[in-house]
């Protein structure tokens, strides 16, 4: 994949990047997901608990790391083959996470067709609920390019 | 690309137990969070599915609720679930009765 850059709007998106940056706090000591664990040897689940969590954090802190002082001043982000695939498992923990803390009340088809009435959400759903499709685009963006289905800019 | 990190775990038992040999399954649940193009690409790179069998375990877990995506030995398929677990898809083992 090559790297390439998406130029983001930071009104819209500094205020979810806030969302984002507060369940990447709570994602350091839980898994987004909560895994169904082997067996029944506590040692080896805990190593398995520990392992997973340790990569979410790695993809968590990649993530972040787009979102720094340079980025507060252009809007420009740049995914590359080092932090493809890590941010778009970072984008899917903090994803779950959302539903879990903040869309539950949107039921389970709202969120798989994306049909919300944002009109009728109170403030923290409807900001949630942006965030959720923010991290759905830059997961859509970056799977297009790993798959190869977008043309390259200059072929546009 | 970066390379998905599976540092342990599988595989480091030394002594099976009775109750895990035989085949297993890895089966994928149904998630309403992640996106079908999302689990199509996890598929791929874990399994090294082509695009449409890729695509074929993908409804299935979104049409059916689940999908056996592997079956084999315990080790390898704790190896697959683990990898799973990693991209936040729900996986889970079973044995595979009619072995």
């Amino acid at each position: 994949m090559k790297p390439f850059e998406v130029k983001l709007v930071l009104p819209v998106v500094v205020p979810l990047l806030e969302v984002v940056k507060e369940l990447a706090v709570g994602l350091k000591h839980s898994h987004a997901a909560t895994p169904e664990l082997p067996g029944t040897d506590v040692i080896f689940r805990d190593l398995w608990k520990g392992e997973l969590l340790l990569g979410q954090n790695e993809d968590l802190s990649t993530l972040l790391e787009l979102f720094d002082d340079e980025f507060l001043k252009e809007g420009v982000v740049t995914f590359d083959e080092d932090n493809a695939e890590l941010i778009i498992r970072a984008c899917s923990a903090v994803r779950l996470r959302l539903r879990e803390r903040y869309l539950q009340v949107l039921g389970d088809e709202a969120l798989e067709t994306g049909e919300v009435d944002l009109a009728k959400l109170t403030e923290p759903t409807r900001k949630a609920f942006m965030c959720y499709l923010f991290l759905a685009t830059l997961q859509e963006l970056i799977i297009q390019r790993i798959e190869g289905t977008l043309l390259p800019p200059d072929l546009h | 690309m970066a390379e998905t990190k599976t540092h342990i775990i599988p595989g480091q038992r030394t002594a099976a137990k009775p109750q895990l040999e035989g085949v297993w399954r890895v089966v994928v649940l149904n998630d309403p969070v992640n996106l079908m193009s999302y689990v199509v690409l996890v598929f791929k790179k874990v399994f090294g599915f082509d695009e449409s069998t890729a695509r074929r375990h993908m409804l299935e877990v979104h049409e059916q609720g689940r999908s056996v995506v592997w079956s084999g030995l315990r080790e390898k398929a704790e190896a697959y679930a683990f990898t799973l677990q990693q991209w936040h898809l729900t996986a889970v083992l079973e044995p595979d009765e009619a072995v």
